[in-house]
Parts: structure tokens; C-alpha cells; sequence
């Protein structure tokens, strides 16, 4: 979509072991060991260690070079599992392989049986290398790897709505759906591991991230379920669309307009704020789509969103709606740079990758991480999530507003800058 | 496989980019899976790099698997056009290593001359070598391949070699040791890497003698220089008073320079008179253990051991390579060298002898907080607020300066003591770790006609992360009160947040 874009040069995007942060968060009794080098456990170290590192529930088997000759792979596994086991006591291992077991083929989700049979501790393997998946995949393959474990569904019609939320996203999916009269929502992934709802042909899954695409295409190849269809649940427009499908999956004719004409009204603050900026996405998390959906729908203009991966059919009810927009897929850093200077915006949505390059640049930029870990779903989430954005531009205009009146310059940023001793 | 949860040091990749980073004009093209790629984001974080790293992957895909090839000619092209570096280095990280690519070879398939950079190979292991030794090996290999001949300067000169983007107060300590030189009338001839420029790599043989900031990082181009232009170096460290007053007389020593400058540069160090107050004559019963680099470990427990009185029960490095040289240096010290790379050893040691205070890394804040011991980081790994945007150098006269600051922090002081005995601690511990409890108290007792609290709300609130759970129930509160609700349950929660935020 995209042909300038340099298929082996940088795309500024994080590793997809980066989902482990809010994943062994939601399911406290899983333990994350992730077969890879170590550049992995460095990742998970420099991304997740500090702030958990007084019980961690993550561990990287390194590779080593008995592994890179060939060593058999669960002789190698199964004394950590044990370790892991013994030491943290976990209902559940979720086991992840990386890029260096692709390379070498090693067959670490073979593993899985034998070291769920010798633990007696429940192994779902999980594809978290990062080749082309957008790190946000990382949660779709682990969730792919728990819908595999699930149970048949039988003949009552039930609803399992898949992607990791906090407690109060949930409350309200789940407060709708009784409004509705339809059936008592299932969460994958539910707070323990364990928690698997069956998943069958009567079975309808929403799915409330933008990227799980490999699971809902998993579940409706094998398990014949039905996969709801329909914008994400991001922004009063969005969880409009979302609940009124819902209903509609299941037989029920419901309008959602006058609560979403009330969201809307009660947003006017932040609207106020966005109305008439332009924001623009770099390539990120793959929940640019929505994203710039819900902004558009408040007013603000967006010009270009990159983003890893767009699904044509899965996407498409956010396509749908971004018409006029120029959506990259997969653009390098330096095809990124272009457009972003080519559209100027008010606003630039980024990694913190190039977060701070940008805002070296002269651009607002609000860091995108905080957009897959904030809950930001539903109705009642809508608030939160205008206001990042509405917050990153007042802080920009205030800032450039009190240098000015203090007559105070800017200095320009540049390399020379930061390696200047004297600074 | 070995099992994994923390380590010291950071893959050879990083150590690599950090050292090539800092030298301006030195793009670092690195073969490996995107996710490698978080050495840019420590750089864009830690170092608040307002520019792009001069970083950038070449990043294996889904098509390197099918037998692709990794394209290197195109993306050294893009560099060379887009950043015009004056060299680029190609390494590859440990996954990419597997792969075996023949990246010359496709480099060799290039018009000689086509690029306006230089582009070198690296020298180091992926696997094999780790952060520390990475970085080294790319230091003397960056320097042999533009080194020329060239005349000493006229008049006496050093180099300072070691400092580094992502190193440890580094870009203070590089101006508290120009401060020094300048005090004692010695040119820096360059700063090798941070800030160094690829021609002053070329021309370091001009200097009369080298001081290295960073031992570990700095021995084998030390060496190097040595053999190529007969450069002496200087063996003492610059940390503390007295340490900085016998690094400066070897300094004098070795350049031939008379010794009596010294003195008037060494009036810039309080921590001697510091010593001697009675705030610090406490200090003599303090047991200390000393946990870091080789060359923060060596250097800081030989001030707190000679310059401070204190009594130092064991000191000890990750850097297991230079475990001997740190042994060396401090065997009058302490009777304890611990080297290791494994963190439970080292907590292990500190849960076994309850320093009173520990000089340490981040991770060693961590082991000691879980006794309740202060702890001064004072090596990497380190934490953002290790990266102080004011000038906290650690060496030279203003380094001594420093680390008594650094010491007094850790002190609970008499008086103070006192008063936390008289009045109790509350308020005394770090935010973060008393927030939790004190916020999920119930709320504050109900006022006449509040609204209650329905369990299931309680439950939904318990949920929202402690530090900003206090504002999100007064704002459900006053809207609950707002709508006039008696009872508050998941319902008002959810509409308070999407009336109000929260």
C-alpha cells in the first residue's frame, strides 16, 4: 500500500513481548517464560522490569550455544519449567517463543504437551516473535494460543468478548449487554488463566482490540464462530456502532444515538480543544484505525495514519469510515518523517521511538503507549481518551505561549546538542 | 537455556550502539528483529534524545525466514542519502547472528565510492561478548581504522576516554575533568567517544598521555595507543580529594609539569573539611558495601575506605573480566571481593551482612530497599533519575563535592531522628510505596446525606490504579451528589467517568 517504504529498514515499533506488561497484569496467575536471547530479557527488563521487579512473573530461557547447535529443545525447557514451578507456583505458563526459535526452527510450542504432563501446570504456546506482527500481536497470539484451550460451545447462543480490559471496561460491556437482554458476556482473557469460556458455532466473539486478527480468524476457521463485525468500541461513534451490532447479533433491534448524542454533548470540553486540529499516526500499535476514526467523528482533521498491518476484511468497518484519509501500511522511518512533514499537524500520535525526535522537530506529540494500556474502551472511557489529546495540545500551546511572552527562544536540537559535554 | 529474569549488562548490541552513538558522524546500521531496536528508545528515553539516534535497524522479516536477503546495499544507501554520516558501522544482534548472512557480500556488491561514508564492519561477538566488552572492542576497532600519523601538540595534552552516551553521569564527569586540566594548565586534545568527532579519532596520537574515565570500557584502546604511538596513561582514578590530588600529581608526574598547581585547584573540594565536621564523625560506625562497575566500584569505595572513614564490608563488579583489577585496587579496602553477574548472589550478601548503607546499582536499591538499607546508586544499570539534567558529576574535585551530598542523603540525621521517634514515621516513606495503603482506606467517613458506596462499586474502584483512585472517587462522589444519587454502584461509577473522566 505503501510502495516507497523500505521493507528492511526501521519501522520504530516495540517488540511483541511488550503485551506481557498488561498481560501478566489482567491474569495474575499466569507466568510468562519466553524462550529467546538475551536481547529479549534486556527488552522485557528495560520495558516492564522496573516497576515489577519485586515479584516478577516473566523470565526469559536464554538460548545458548548448545541450543544454537541444535540441543534438543524440551531437554533444555523442561528443568526452567520446573524452576518456574517450584519457585512462583503458577496456574499457568504461557510459553512464547521469539524471532532466534524461528530462525533455528526449533518447535518450541511442541514442547508445550509434555511440559503441561510433567508440571501438571497448564502450557499455552504462544508465536510473540516480532518479523511483522505489530508488537500489539504479541496479545493477539497469546489469546489465540488460550481459544485453543477453550471448551466446545454448546447449543445456547453465548458471547465472548475477546482482547485484554481493565475491571471498569468490563463493567460496562457487561451492563449493556444486560440493558439488551443477551447473554452474559465471557472475557478472554478473564483475570485467572484458567478462565475459559466455550467457543463453538453459536458462539459470537467480539473482538474489542484492532489487532487481534490471527485469533477471531482462528476462531471462526475452527470453532465456526461467529466473529462480530463491526467498528471497535473507541469513542462515543465507536461504542455506538459496537453495542447496536452486538445487540444485532443476537436478535435485538437496539438504538444507541441518544446515548451517543449525550457522550458527545458531554464531551464539549475536549472537543472544544480538537476541533478543527489536525492529528496524524505514526505507525504504531495498529490501533491508528479507530483511532483516527473517533477523532475525525469529534473534528478534528486527520490527514495520514501509518500503521503496521491493515486486515483488509477485518478492518473494514473502520476503512469504511476513513475516507479522504491517506493510510500507510508499514512505512519505514524515513517514509514516516515525509508525510509527517509534508502534513505538518498539530498533534503527531508516536513511539516513543521517535517521541521525543519529534517533538525535537518542533511537532506536539502525544506517545502512543499510553493509548494500549490507558482504559480508554466504551462510553464511559471516552472521556479519557479525548482528553490525551486535548492535554498534549494545551500543554504544547502553553508552553510556546509563555516562552513567547518571556521573549525566551527556543534552541535548535540537534545532534551536537547532546553529545556537547558542556550541556 | 538458562533461566533469565534480570542481568547487569546489556546485550553486545547495545554496548556497540552506545559507543558508535556518541561519536558524531557515526551512523550504527544493525541487522536484527525490530524489537532489537530498544536501544533507540534507552537513548531517546535516558539520554532525552531530541533527534533521531543515529541508530537504525535493518530489520529481519517474515521474507528473511523465506530466504531473502537483507538488503543492506538499499539501506545504506537510504542513510548515506537521508543522514550523510561521515562512516557507518553494521553490526547485528544475537538473533541475526544465527542467520549467518553474508552482509559484506552484499555489500560487496556495491559500486566502490558510492557512498559518501565510510562503512565498517563490526568487530565485536553478538553472542559471546556482553556490553561491556562490546563496547571496548568497538572503541579501539573505530579508532585503528582512521588512526594517522601525527606530531604530539606543543604543549602538554590528554585525552579523556570512556565517557559515553547512556554512561553513568557521564557528561558531567567530562566537564568536572576539563575543569581539572584547565586548572592545571593541560589541553584536551579530544573526549573519545561522547561528543568526539570521526578526525578526532584520527588524530588522538597527538596527545602526551591518556586518562581513561572507564577503565573496563577503555583497556584495549589504551593499549592500542600505547603500541601505535607510545602514549602513557595514568593508573590512578580520579575519585574523592585525595584520590584526585594523586591522579593530578601522577598527571604531573608523567607530563613532566611542575606539581604546585595542585593545590589551588584542589581548594575546589569541600569533602576533606566535610570528614572532619562533627555531622559526619558518625560515619566511622557506618558498614558499607560497594556493588557496581569495576571502575564506580573501585573508585567510590576507596573515598568512602580513606576519605570518609567508613567501614567498607565488601565491594564487588558484575564485570566479571575485570573482577581481578577491582580486587587489586581495593585489597586494603576490604577483606570481601564479590564478582558476580548474577543479582541474587549480590542481595544474598546484603541480606547476609545488613550494611548500613549500600553503594550500588539499581538493582542493589532494589535487594537493599527490601531491608529497609538506604542505597546510593552510584553504576549503572540505573534508573531515568539517574540521568540528572543538572551538572552531578561523580570524579574530579567537584565529583568529591558530589559524592558527600550523595553520602549525607542517605543519613537519617540526629535531630531528625529524634522527631520521627517522638512523632512516629508517617509521612516519612517515599510516596509510592505508603500511597496504596493510605488510599484504600475507606472513604472519608460519610458526611450527612453522602452517597454510599454499593460493594460492587467499591470492587470496581479497587481496580483503578492507587495514584490517582483518590481523585477518581471524589469525582464519582460529586457526581453521584451532583445527580442527587443516595447510592453509588457500577452504573454511577460508569457515568461519572464518562461525565467527568477519571
Amino acid at each position: 500500500m505503501f510502495d516507497t517504504a523500505i521493507e528492511t529498514l526501521e519501522r520504530d515499533d516495540f517488540c511483541s513481548l511488550a503485551p506481557i506488561g498488561w498481560l501478566h497484569h489482567k491474569m495474575q496467575d499466569a507466568f510468562f517464560l519466553v524462550v529467546g536471547t538475551q536481547s529479549c530479557q534486556g527488552f522485557l527488563q528495560t520495558a516492564l522490569g522496573v516497576m515489577v521487579f519485586a515479584k516478577p512473573r516473566f523470565a526469559t530461557a536464554v538460548l545458548d550455544e548448545d541450543d544454537l547447535s541444535g540441543r534438543d529443545a524440551l531437554t533444555a525447557l523442561l528443568p526452567l519449567a520446573r524452576t518456574v514451578v517450584a519457585e512462583h507456583a503458577p496456574r499457568a505458563i504461557f510459553l512464547g517463543s521469539t524471532c532466534t526459535p524461528e530462525i533455528l526452527k526449533m518447535n518450541v510450542s511442541g514442547c508445550a504437551p509434555a511440559i503441561e504432563r510433567e508440571t501438571g501446570v497448564r502450557v499455552y504456546p504462544a508465536r510473540m516473535d516480532g518479523f511483522d506482527a505489530s508488537y500489539t500481536q504479541g496479545e493477539d497470539h497469546v489469546l489465540q494460543a488460550m481459544l485453543a484451550r477453550t471448551p466446545a460451545g454448546g447449543e445456547t447462543p453465548n458471547l465472548v468478548v475477546l482482547g485484554c480490559l481493565s475491571a471498569i471496561e468490563e463493567a460496562e460491556i457487561r451492563l449493556e449487554c444486560a440493558a439488551m437482554e443477551i447473554p452474559e458476556p465471557r472475557f478472554i482473557p478473564a483475570e485467572s488463566a484458567l478462565d475459559l469460556a466455550p467457543v463453538g458455532p453459536r458462539t459470537v466473539i467480539a473482538p474489542v482490540n484492532p489487532y487481534l486478527f490471527d485469533a477471531t480468524a482462528w476462531a471462526k476457521r475452527e470453532r465456526k464462530a461467529t466473529i462480530l463485525s463491526a467498528p471497535f468500541p473507541y469513542g462515543p461513534d465507536g461504542s455506538r456502532a459496537f453495542y447496536e451490532a452486538l445487540g444485532a447479533a443476537f436478535g435485538r433491534s437496539v438504538s444507541y444515538a441518544e446515548r451517543e448524542r449525550a457522550a458527545w454533548a458531554s464531551l464539549e470540553g475536549e472537543l472544544t480543544a480538537l476541533r478543527g486540529r489536525t492529528i496524524a499516526f505514526a505507525s504504531d500499535a495498529m490501533v491508528e484505525l479507530p483511532l483516527a476514526r473517533t477523532l475525525r467523528a469529534a473534528g478534528a482533521r486527520v490527514p495520514y495514519v501509518g500503521t503496521p498491518n491493515v486486515y483488509r476484511k477485518f478492518h473494514a468497518p473502520e476503512t469504511a469510515l476513513l475516507e479522504g484519509v491517506e493510510i500507510a501500511e508499514r512505512p519505514d522511518r524515513f517514509a514516516t518523517f515525509a508525510k509527517l512533514t509534508e502534513h505538518a499537524p498539530d498533534v503527531v500520535v508516536a513511539n516513543l521511538n521517535i517521541a521525543n525526535a519529534l517533538e525535537g522537530m518542533g511537532f506536539a506529540v502525544k506517545w502512543s503507549t499510553e493509548l494500549t494500556f490507558q482504559p480508554i474502551h466504551g462510553f464511559s472511557g471516552a472521556q479519557s481518551l479525548f482528553a490525551m489529546f486535548a492535554a498534549t495540545l494545551r500543554r504544547h500551546d502553553a508552553l510556546a505561549g509563555h516562552r513567547a511572552k518571556a521573549g525566551s527562544e527556543t534552541h535548535p536540537i540537534s545532534m551536537d546538542f547532546f553529545l556537547e559535554s558542556h550541556r | 537455556m538458562k533461566l533469565a529474569i534480570w542481568s547487569y549488562q546489556a546485550p553486545a548490541h547495545v554496548g556497540v550502539s552506545m559507543c558508535a552513538s556518541s561519536i558524531n558522524g557515526v551512523h550504527t546500521v544493525l541487522r536484527a528483529p525490530k524489537g532489537d531496536g530498544y536501544a533507540t528508545i534507552m537513548l531517546a528515553m535516558f539520554e532525552r534524545l531530541g533527534v533521531l539516534p543515529p541508530l537504525t535497524i535493518n530489520a529481519l522479516t517474515e521474507g528473511t525466514l523465506a530466504g531473502a536477503p537483507a538488503d543492506l546495499p538499499r539501506v545504506l544507501r537510504e542513510i548515506d542519502a537521508r543522514v550523510k554520516p561521515k562512516a557507518i558501522l553494521v553490526t547485528r544482534s544475537a538473533t541475526a547472528a544465527v542467520l549467518q548472512e553474508p552482509l559484506d557480500g552484499e555489500f560487496g556488491t556495491m559500486t566502490p565510492g558510492e557512498l559518501g561514508a565510510e562503512v565498517i564492519f563490526g568487530a565485536s561477538h553478538p553472542v559471546r561478548d556482553n556490553e561491556t566488552t562490546a563496547f571496548a572492542l568497538t572503541l579501539r576497532q573505530l579508532v585503528a581504522h582512521v588512526a594517522a600519523d601525527c606530531a604530539r601538540t606543543e604543549t602538554p595534552s590528554v585525552n579523556i576516554l570512556g565517557p559515553a552516551l547512556l554512561g553513568f553521569h557521564d557528561h558531567s564527569n567530562v566537564r568536572a575533568l576539563r575543569a581539572l586540566f584547565a586548572a592545571i594548565g593541560v589541553d584536551v586534545n579530544a573526549v573519545v567517544p561522547l561528543g568526539a568527532t570521526v578526525d578526532d579519532l584520527r588524530t588522538l596520537g597527538r596527545a602526551w598521555l591518556n586518562v581513561s574515565l572507564v577503565h573496563e570500557r577503555t583497556a584495549p584502546l589504551v593499549a592500542y595507543l600505547r603500541e601505535r604511538y607510545g602514549t602513557p596513561s595514568v593508573d590512578a582514578l580520579p575519585y574523592g580529594e585525595a584520590g584526585t590530588t594523586r591522579f593530578l600529581r601522577e598527571v604531573c608526574a608523567t607530563l613532566e609539569l611542575p606539581a604546585d598547581r595542585i593545590a589551588a585547584a584542589a581548594r575546589e573540594s569541600q569533602l576533606g573539611w566535610y570528614a572532619r565536621t562533627v555531622d559526619a564523625h558518625a560515619l566511622s560506625t557506618k558498614r558499607v558495601a560497594v556493588f557496581g562497575t569495576p571502575t564506580t566500584a573501585a573508585g567510590i569505595a576507596r573515598v568512602l575506605h580513606d576519605e570518609l572513614d567508613m567501614r567498607v564490608e565488601w565491594v564487588g563488579t558484575y564485570v566479571r573480566e575485570y573482577g581481578d583489577w577491582l580486587s587489586a585496587r581495593v585489597a586494603d579496602v576490604t577483606g570481601r571481593i564479590l564478582v558476580t553477574d548474577d543479582y541474587r548472589e549480590v542481595a544474598q550478601a546484603i541480606d547476609e551482612t545488613r550494611p548500613d548503607i549500600v553503594f550500588g546499582s539499581q538493582m542493589e536499591r532494589h535487594a537493599a530497599s527490601a531491608h529497609g538499607i538506604p542505597c546510593a546508586v552510584i553504576s549503572p544499570p540505573a534508573h531515568i533519575l539517574n540521568f540528572p539534567l543538572s551538572y552531578a558529576p561523580f570524579v574530579a574535585y567537584e565529583g568529591a563535592n558530589y559524592l558527600a551530598d550523595v553520602v549525607n542523603r542517605t543519613q537519617v540525621l540526629g535531630l531528625e531522628h529524634h522527631l520521627i521517634e517522638t512523632f512516629g514515621p508517617r509521612g516519612q516513606g517515599r510516596f509510592a510505596e505508603q500511597a496504596p495503603e493510605g488510599l484504600d482506606e475507606p472513604a472519608v467517613a460519610a458526611a450527612e446525606g453522602a452517597p454510599q458506596w454499593d460493594p460492587s462499586a467499591e470492587r470496581l474502584v479497587g481496580r483503578i490504579p492507587f495514584f490517582v483512585r483518590k481523585k477518581a472517587r471524589a469525582n464519582i462522589e460529586k457526581y453521584a451528589r451532583e445527580q442527587r444519587l443516595a447510592v453509588i454502584d457500577e452504573r454511577v461509577v460508569l457515568a461519572a467517568r464518562e461525565h467527568v473522566g477519571g
